[in-house]
């Protein structure tokens, strides 16, 4: 796969001494969607603004198509963006601010009226037009936002964090008409935030950043799965850790310290000292007929929340830290204090090799 | 404390603001020769003799001129003077804003003495271009700060937007910045104009015979001749700073319900 816009060994310091953005290579295809992933302060904002060329890189270079986009100062870039805080024209209604961009890009006076109403259409706002920015809903303004930063046929769409602001139902809703808009226009796509489930549900593929550096790239099922390392394993979803050893001569054994030996899948495993991460849907209640090649934990229980399909139950094996999330078992089966037996299978769990 | 004790001092501050003027604009009307209080009749005579007058008219005329050459002038140093300061770092800043602020602390008849012997030296006294001068560095301080207030509110995300909408930085300055800004940069303006029309010290000191504005006329009036036309100049002028003061109130209620 050759890439449609290319990050190339990207460099950002602001003093000459920490880098914001620390060596950063991607290549993306054309019409993938792609979330750049990380806590605040982990340079994928930062590396939005370098492609959209509201800050240049100190070093590294950025290709679309194959032209070298640090050439071009941002508005001569063909990129849409859409902001968190939306930054629509306070003193534009809708329809103008949607027409802004082709006004600025000279595009022939009869095709504006038409690209415009049909942008609106797309996102669901023909109604509001006329409306200004202050008297539409946070969503709509962010619908109205995406338009703006569509309506031009954009080579690349940002989007920075743009669902922050909005509370949870609405952050869903949107999350799904954002992918059904990129399903629709085949458009190359960046997506910056923080949220995990964002992240998981809508990207082709995840690009985690940690300190300003790129620790994973896959997608969202590669990075649950098989997360390249302890950092990425706790930043996306919910992880149980273990420390502990693998000998070379046995690479499908385990010496957890202070647990004991468990089976897991030995292809590919790292040696020595290593991480056990297995996530608590992957322990189950033992059934009594258990197979004879599932490793067991016993679970003193410490706390129970109920999530209706589900129960997560928080509790201690041999002293360290566990958490299993339990579907179809029954709520007044588990109390605090008691004792569950647990099972996994070899293959659930994943080894990271320890630095 | 009396529970009326706020609504009595409220009315008691009102009467002392108002009295004045319902003192002056009854006695615009009088018919008397000289000021007297209460009339003993009423005519448009000394309205007529306002508008006849070449003397008033002229001190009027200069009033109009260097309040609109002062607003521009303070316009042109106060809004990139705030865009420098708000938004860029550079050696001397903290000094440069003491500099800009320092007109607001010197009392103003030691402005104006000042700008006598100055303007004296250079031929500046009595002309148009002085006044404007002297009165701009004094509303320059005033202006800067509301500039600089407004653009510090401003989201810079705006500009971003415009950028990658595809307007380059002179069509977002025009098409997207100054709209935004365009509240706070015409309340700047406003006051730079009522200021300079209603200043009545620096014009006394350094105005002259040429470029007598409508205060210090006032004042020369009040002085040789005790003339009833100054009431009909008072009221016309407190009518126009009243206008003035609607105008602004506008302004701001029209930006606080954009925002």
């Amino acid at each position: 796969m050759t890439g449609y816009l290319c990050l190339r060994n990207l460099v950002k310091s602001y003093d000459g001494k920490i880098n914001a953005v620390d060596d950063i290579s991607i290549d993306i295809a054309r019409g993938e969607f792609v979330t750049f992933l990380g806590p605040s302060g982990s340079g994928k904002t930062t590396t939005l603004s370098m492609i959209a060329g509201f800050e240049q890189p100190s070093s590294g270079a950025i290709e679309l198509g194959g032209r070298d986009l640090l050439l071009s100062k941002p508005y001569q870039r063909n990129i849409g963006m859409v902001f968190q805080n939306y930054a629509l024209f306070p003193h534009m209604s809708a329809l103008q601010n949607v027409i802004f961009p082709l006004k600025m890009r000279h595009f022939p006076g009869r095709e504006i009226g038409a690209r415009a109403d049909k942008m609106l259409a797309l996102v669901g706002l023909s109604a509001f037009a006329h409306r200004y920015p202050r008297e539409l809903s946070g969503g709509q303004q962010q619908r109205v936002a995406l338009a703006r930063g569509l309506v031009f046929n954009p080579d690349v769409l940002l989007l920075d964090e743009p669902l922050g602001a909005l509370d949870k139902n609405l952050r869903e809703q949107m999350q799904v008409e954002i992918k059904r808009i990129h399903r629709e226009l085949a458009i190359t796509t960046i997506y910056v935030t923080h949220d995990q489930t964002e992240a998981m549900t809508m990207s082709d593929r995840i690009v985690v950043f940690s300190s300003g550096r790129l620790v994973q790239i896959g997608t969202p099922l590669e990075v649950y799965d098989r997360p390249a390392s302890r950092f990425v394993a706790e930043f996306i979803g919910d992880s149980n850790i273990f420390a502990g050893t693998i000998d070379p001569s046995q690479p499908d054994i385990v010496d957890l310290a202070g647990v004991g030996q468990v089976r897991v899948a030995a292809a590919g495993a790292p040696h020595g000292a290593v991480d056990l991460m297995i996530r608590p849907e992957k322990l189950r209640a033992e059934a009594g007929d258990a197979a004879p090649d599932l490793n067991r934990f016993e679970m003193t229980i410490d706390d129970i929340i109920n999530y209706g399909d589900s129960i997560l139950v928080i509790g201690k094996t041999r002293g360290l830290p566990l958490r299993a999330r339990l579907f179809g078992a029954k709520a007044d089966t588990l109390s605090p204090g008691r004792v569950l037996r647990l099972t996994w299978a070899p293959a659930d769990a994943h080894i990271l090799a320890r630095r | 404390m009396p529970r009326h004790f706020p609504l009595v001092m409220a009315v008691i501050v009102a009467i002392f603001l108002l009295a004045p003027i319902a003192i002056i604009v009854p006695m615009s009307f009088s018919t008397a020769i000289s000021f007297e209080f209460p009339p003993p009749g009423y005519w448009l005579g000394y309205y007529a003799r306002y508008f006849h007058s070449a003397a008033w008219l002229n001190a009027t005329a200069n009033s109009f001129a260097i309040a609109f050459g002062s607003m521009n002038l303070t316009m042109l140093v106060a809004v990139p003077a705030a865009f420098g300061y708000v938004r860029y770092r550079f050696r001397g800043k903290s000094a440069m804003n003491l500099i800009v602020m320092l007109p607001l602390i010197v009392p103003g008849v030691v402005s104006a003495l000042g700008y006598y012997g100055l303007f004296a030296r250079m031929h500046l006294v009595g002309t148009h271009f002085g006044m404007i001068v002297a009165h701009s560095v004094l509303s320059i301080p005033v202006v800067f700060l509301v500039i600089a207030a407004s653009l510090k509110g401003f989201d810079r995300n705006l500009e971003r937007a415009a950028y990658s909408a595809g307007a380059g930085p002179l069509r977002t300055f025009l098409w997207v910045t100054l709209p935004v800004l365009r509240p706070g940069i015409l309340v700047g303006a406003l006051f730079a104009f009522l200021h300079s029309f209603n200043e009545a010290v620096v014009a006394i000191f350094i105005a002259g015979r040429d470029a007598v504005t409508l205060p210090k006329k006032m004042f020369e009036s009040i002085r040789l001749e005790s003339d009833p036309v100054l009431a009909v100049v008072s009221t016309l002028l407190t009518g126009a700073m009243l206008a003035g003061v609607l105008v602004s109130v506008f302004i701001r209620q029209r930006a606080a319900r954009a925002t």
